[in-house]
This record gives structure tokens, sequence and C-alpha cells, in this order.
């Protein structure tokens, strides 16, 4: 026996104040040092609106993904060696198809939960992108791209076109007859650069469409180059935000100087936490219960089959819809032909709305002269010429997605095909003009309103008890009340020694 | 330049028609008189078939166990005479040939010889009579005739002049439904998509969804080619054709959707308003309900 009695208490005490899991980071910041990055990172502040959730939306999303692709990567097969199917679906029975098909119908069909991670993958990229577009909205109305937030927002547009670039490959792995077509389409796009063209699409496809090297060479571009290339972006989309702060919307207490807001941990991390869980949940639903590019019914690619009706993926529709508006022009000449038809709509109009985007926070600044730092938003409405400008691209972009379901629209309208082409054209030309003025007086007008940007305040109707009504103006929320925040200390756990002199220039000592 | 290429061309030309017409002599006689639609291969819709009934020297059956094509009885034809000129010869004419509308070409065509798979199809699908005889292209419509009456209709019509193909009975059960499906894609899917709903075409036609068509005007339209629709004979056999009935008559008209509800087939249309409405629009709206709303 030992003389020192050991009860729960006394063990408790020698664990010190945070118990087994402080030691265990005590024992981990003796090494690595975690504690002072790590505390900086809870207590970051996150102001707090809803649409600044929806970037989240798409990084969630992109988790998803990673995850759902790990799993689809561990049956898929990208070869382009044909094989003969005997699997399970029937009408698919005896038919040679190449083994990336075979294996994406077995996959679906043969593997458990195959079906599912297929379709949660297919409907989180549908959602990746879609939330990516509506972040990149909000952040330009917002003008949240302003100095000091420009290298972001060419991150994002970066992030973007990669993931519409990614979202191709993706589509066009399983090599059935639909994404086929989508494949031929985009070697016929590559074809018209002008001049390079051929050796461009030669160098691509590693010879003439199809070939048998396009399927691997994909593959390895959707599964690793791409998403490593992201994976690194959305890492720095992140720091820097870290680094630069959140923006926010002007308010009581907020300042150019300041950040209000909710700090990381517990009450942003619990919301982050239960929101990725939501956007894994819906994704998940929507993978088992809607049904997404059925390719067992499509069958395999044959250059000598074609499906009429086949439209891309929502994302590619703009281009999808470029191609089928723009008028049958060629350029003929000193031995060379220059398909404008698909050179215009194809390479240059991509490269022009992109180039608008990158470009958009210089141009900007060039235009306003206003090369201050900006870490308050604009309201959308104080803004009108910026906002009428973004509903004016959005507005000729819509219609552009729009005229790559012509046919859709024929046939469910009951109208010719013929006038709805046309329809499109017109539309496509003349919707940004009209879209710009209707922007431009709506914001203007919400702007000049009283109290615009404002809460609406609440009349709170009492009655006196002589019966008489007295109207009172009440404050929105409760927290309202707050007038000037006073920053929250920071609780200090760690001691930083601050060097008194200047340090002299040579070789020196520092504490650790 | 120009005189020595017009030169050769017209010297060229009658050395061809110096070449070509003793070989006229020696085409067969029916050659000319054979309407295009039919084929001499064997078992593709006419009587040139593995099996071939005839009743007092006229065929009345034929086939190859794939399809078998019977002729409407003629005991129909007075029937289908009075039921013909009570529904189709105001356009048609009381002769069945035909009535040239003014400006138009091909309006009220001849229907004598068509054969009765033609007839039947377009009694019986409810094209005819139709609602807007100027109308491009007649929608599918509820008949107004029943199946007797279209046999009627196509008995009389036959009896002015017989002509093939008759009406396809088509055994389903024996049918392929893989082969079915290759040459689904291979044919019928540049129009009517591959998955079966149709499509606009071009000034106002377009190509009819194939969700709900039964087994028998399957196989007539591909061995008849109504309207913009090509007529397929000599490149599809009976068993081929039967192939492709069982893969509409199934896989289109009931797909298995094992990926959940099907959206309608409208493919990336209906996926992106369910991804950005439902998928991205449901998550703002979550990210609106957690989020400060100022």
């Amino acid at each position: 026996m030992s003389d020192v009695v050991v009860t729960k208490r006394s063990k408790k005490q020698a664990m010190g104040k945070y118990g087994r899991i402080g030691k265990v980071l005590d024992e981990l910041d003796d090494r690595l040092g975690v504690a002072k990055g790590g505390r900086s990172f809870l207590d970051k502040i996150f102001p707090d609106h809803w649409s600044f959730m929806l970037g989240e939306i798409a990084l969630y999303s992109f988790v998803v993904l990673l995850a759902t692709g790990v799993f689809l990567s561990l049956y898929y097969i990208p070869s382009s060696a044909i094989v003969t199917y005997h699997g399970s679906y029937l009408p698919l029975d005896g038919q040679s198809m190449t083994e990336a098909y075979a294996s994406t119908v077995n996959l679906s069909f043969a593997v458990r939960a195959g079906l599912l991670m297929r379709q949660m993958h297919h409907w989180a990229a549908d959602i990746f992108i879609g939330a990516m577009v509506v972040h990149m909205a909000r952040v330009f109305f917002t003008g949240a791209f302003r100095k000091p937030r420009e290298l972001n927002w060419t991150i994002g547009v970066t992030l973007l076109t990669l993931a519409i670039v990614n979202g191709f490959l993706g589509y066009s792995l399983p090599d059935d007859l639909v994404s086929g077509t989508g494949i031929r389409i985009a070697y016929s796009i590559i074809l018209s650069v002008p001049l390079v063209g051929t050796y461009l699409a030669f160098f691509v496809f590693g010879g003439n469409f199809p070939g048998t090297a396009v399927l691997p060479r994909f593959f390895i571009l959707h599964v690793l180059v791409v998403p490593g290339i992201m994976l690194a972006l959305v890492a720095a989309h992140m720091a820097l935000l870290v680094r630069q702060k959140h923006t926010q919307f002007p308010g009581e207490g907020r300042t150019e100087d300041n950040v209000v807001g909710t700090p990381m941990f517990p009450v942003f991390m619990a919301k982050t936490t239960g929101f990725m869980l939501i956007v894994t949940g819906v994704t998940a639903l929507l993978g088992a219960f809607a049904q997404i590019n059925p390719i067992w019914q499509f069958g395999p690619y044959d250059a000598s089959r074609i499906s009429y009706a086949v439209q891309p993926d929502w994302y590619m529709a703009f281009l999808d819809g470029a191609l089928r508006i723009f008028p049958a022009w060629s350029f003929h000449s000193f031995g060379h032909t220059i398909p404008l038809e698909v050179t215009i709509p194809a390479v240059i109009f991509p490269g022009l709305v992109f180039g608008l985007a990158y470009a958009w926070p210089a141009l900007e600044r060039f235009v306003t002269k206003d090369v201050a730092m900006h870490n308050l938003l604009d309201r959308p409405s104080s803004r009108p010429k910026r906002t009428a400008a973004g509903v004016a691209v959005l507005a000729a972009i819509s219609m552009l997605f729009i005229a790559s379901s012509t046919d859709v629209i024929a046939n469910f309208f009951h109208v010719s095909l013929n006038t709805v082409l046309w329809s499109m054209r017109v539309l496509v030309l003349i919707s940004p003009f009209v879209a710009y003025p209707i922007a431009y007086k709506i914001t203007s007008e919400l702007h000049a309103t009283r109290g615009s940007g404002k809460r609406k305040t609440a009349n709170v109707v009492t009655r006196t008890e002589e019966g008489e009504y007295v109207a009172t103006a009440a404050p929105a929320y409760a927290d309202d009340v707050a007038h000037d925040l006073a920053p929250t200390p920071v609780p200090q756990f760690i001691e930083t020694s601050q060097p008194d002199e200047e340090p002299e220039s040579g070789v020196r000592a520092i504490d650790r | 330049m120009t005189t020595t290429l017009r030169s050769r061309l017209v010297a060229g030309g009658l050395a061809l028609f110096v070449v070509l017409v003793p070989l006229a002599w020696f085409t067969p006689a029916h050659a000319s008189t054979r309407p295009v639609y039919q084929t001499a291969r064997r078992n593709a819709g006419t009587p040139n078939s593995s099996v071939v009934v005839k009743k007092h020297g006229v065929v009345t059956s034929y086939g190859d166990g794939a399809i078998t094509y019977n002729a409407p009885s003629p005991a129909l034809a007075a029937l289908g005479q009075a039921l013909y000129l009570q529904n189709c010869a105001s356009c048609h004419g009381t002769e069945a040939n035909g009535v040239p509308a003014a400006g138009t070409t091909g309006a009220y065509p001849n229907l004598v010889g068509l054969g009765p798979a033609t007839i039947d199809f377009w009694i019986e699908s409810g094209r005819m009579p139709a609602a807007n005889p100027r109308s491009v292209q007649a929608p599918r419509h509820v008949p107004r005739l029943t199946h007797d009456q279209a046999l009627a209709v196509a008995a009389w019509i036959n009896s002015l002049s017989p002509s093939y193909p008759y009406i396809p009975t088509v055994n389903v059960k024996a049918a392929n439904v893989a082969n079915g499906a290759a040459l689904f894609a291979l044919n019928c899917a540049a129009c009517h998509t591959i998955e079966g709903d149709g499509d606009a075409l071009a000034r106002s036609t377009f190509a009819p969804s194939l969700r709900n068509i039964p087994a028998t005007q399957v196989a007539e339209a591909i061995r008849t080619g109504p309207g913009n629709m090509p007529r397929f004979t000599g490149n599809l056999s009976d068993f081929q054709v039967a192939d492709i009935v069982k893969y509409v008559t199934t896989e289109i008209q009931h797909p298995r959707n094992p990926g959940g509800f099907g959206l309608g087939g409208l493919g990336p249309v209906a996926e992106g308003f369910v991804g950005l409405l439902l998928g991205v629009g449901l998550l703002a709206l979550v990210g609106f309900w957690v989020g400060e709303r100022q």
C-alpha cells in the first residue's frame, strides 16, 4: 500500500484543468506548437448573413464529390477495349461496347450502392457548379471582389472554369451514346480553333476521333489533375479568406476596420457542420429518389449511332445554346477553312465571357477610380450600374441557356422549331439591352427610398386603459438595441514575448 | 474551257444513252411497275417470305414466324366502302384516288395501292380522319373508327388494287430485346430520341413519342413510313422489326428507372431544373434559415 490515497478526484486534479484531452493537446503542442494557431483559428470571427452560406454549399458538395468519386474510381475501368456485355441488364446483353461503358453499367447494377453513389456524384456536380454560380453572383452584386480581395475573385473564377471542364470530363467517362456525342462535339470545337485546330485536336485525342487514348486521358484529368488543382485552389481560397478576414454588411457597430460576428468555435462550427450534413443529406436524397443520366437506356457509344434531343448538363448549356442558334457562317480561303459557326460561339464567346469575369475587378477600378480598401459590402441597390451590368450579362447567358433546349420547347409547346430558333436569336441579342435599363431603374429607385438598406422596424400597437391605441416603433431584433459593440477580449492562454529592440542584421538568435 | 467541258458532257451523255438503252430491253417487265416500297429481300414485309398462304390464287397471309402479315377479309369490303364514303371521301375522293388541293402538292393523296397496313395505321392511330387536313403533320388522336371498321376500310381500298404490306401481327414473345435495343439506337433514335419520347423536327413537323404505341402500329410505321418517317423495308428483316417492336413495347414504354423517378425522360433539361431548383434552391433556403436575414 502506498501512502498516497489515489482517489478519482486526485486523479482528475493531476490531469489538469482540461482533463485527458487537454493533456493530449499539451503533449501535441510541446512538439508541434499548434496552440497559438489553433487558438486564433478557433477565435476566427464569422460575420453572419444567410448569403454567406451559398459558398459553403459549393464547398460541401465538393466534399461529397470527392468522397463519392473515390468510390466510383474503384469500379470504373478507363479503357476503350471492346468487350461483349453479359450482365444483369438484359436489353444490353450480347452488345459489344467499350470496357468503360460496361464497367459503368456494372457499377450501376452489380455493385452494392453503386447506382446511389453514381447518382449522388452526378447530382453533387450539378449542385456544386450551381452553388458556385450563385456564390459568384453574391460576391459580384455585393462588391466583395473589390480591394483587397481581387486575387480571391480570380481564384474563384478559375475554380468555376475548372469545375465546368471537370464536369464535362466526368460526364464523358461512361462512353454512352449521349456522352460520346458530347465528346464528338468537343473534338469539333477543338478542330475549329483557327490554324492550330487540327494539331490541337490530334494532340488532345492522341489522333483522330474517337481513338482509344481519349478515355484514359479524360479519366486521369478528371480524377487526378483537375481535382488536384481545384483542391489546391480551394485551400488558397479559404486561406485568403482567413488571412483577409470576412467582409460584412454595414450595420450597427460594423466598420471597415472591425469584424462583427460569431467565433469559429463553438457557434460557427456547429452551424457549418450541420450545414455540411444537410448538403450531404439533400444530395443523398436526390441520389436515392431522382434518376439522373440513365446511361443503360442510352446504350454504348458508336460513331454510326446518334440520338436526337441531346443536351449537355446544365452548366454546359449556355455553350450548347450558342452553338445551336449561331448562323452557319464559315470562312474558306488561302487553303484554310475556319468554321466561324463553331469558332465564334464555342471558342471566342466563352473566352470573352470568362475574360470579362476575370477582368471585372480591374475594369470597375478603372471606371470608378476607387482604390480604397473595402471590407464593408455594398447592397446591390446602392450600386445600380454594377447591378444592372451583372443582370444584363446574366440575362444574355440565361437566354443562351434556354436556347440549348430549343427542340424541347418546340415539342412541348407545339411551335415550329424554326420559330423557336429565330426567337432565341433575337432574345439573346436584345435581352441585355432590355434587362440593363429595367434593373438600373429598379435598383436606383430602391436605393432612393427612405430607409433603404436598413431593417424594417415593426410598430408595436398598445391599448391604454382608457381604450386609446398607441403605436410605437420597436427594434427589429433584440440585439439591435446595443449600439457600440466593444471588441470581445480574446483569452490569452499563451504568453507571447515581444522583442524589445530591433534585431541586428546577420546571424541572430531568437526565442522558441 | 467551258465549251470543252460542255461538249465532253454531251458526248458522255450520248455514250451512256447508247449503252443503257439496249440494257433496258433485258430488265424484267414487272420491275418498272413494282411499287417503290417493296423490296426483293426475303422476309421484309412482302410476300417474298418463308410462309405464304394463298386462297383462290390470292395471297391472304405471309410471314416467317417473327411477323405474320394478314390481308383484311374481302367480305368486309362493302362495309368498308360505306365507311370510306362517310369518313374519308370528302378529301381523298369517292374513288380513293386523291384530290389535288389548290397550291399544295401531296395533299389529299391517292390511297389506291398503298397496302392495307398503311390504311390501318393512319385510321387506328386516330390520325385519319384528320381534324385539320391542312396541318403540316396529323397528330396522334383517339381513333374515330374501331379496329373492325379500320380493317373494313383497308379491305375496300385493297380490293381496288391489291397491294402489300398486309396488316402485321408481331410475335413479340420470340423476339430478342437486346438486338432490338441496338437496332433502335441505329435506326430510330436519330428522330424519336434514344428514350423514345420523340421531339420537334424542322418546320412544325415532329417525331411522335413512342411511349403509348401498340405493337402492330410500331411494325406498320416501320414497314410503311408514315409522313416524314423513312420506309424501312430492305434494310430490316421481319426478325429485326420484331426485335425493335419488342424493345419499344417493353423497355421504351415501361422503363425500369432503377434510379428513382424518371423525370419524364427529358434528360439534362429536367435534371438541370431539379438540380438547380430542388438542390441548390433547397440548400439556399436552409442557408437562409440558419443564417442572419437582414
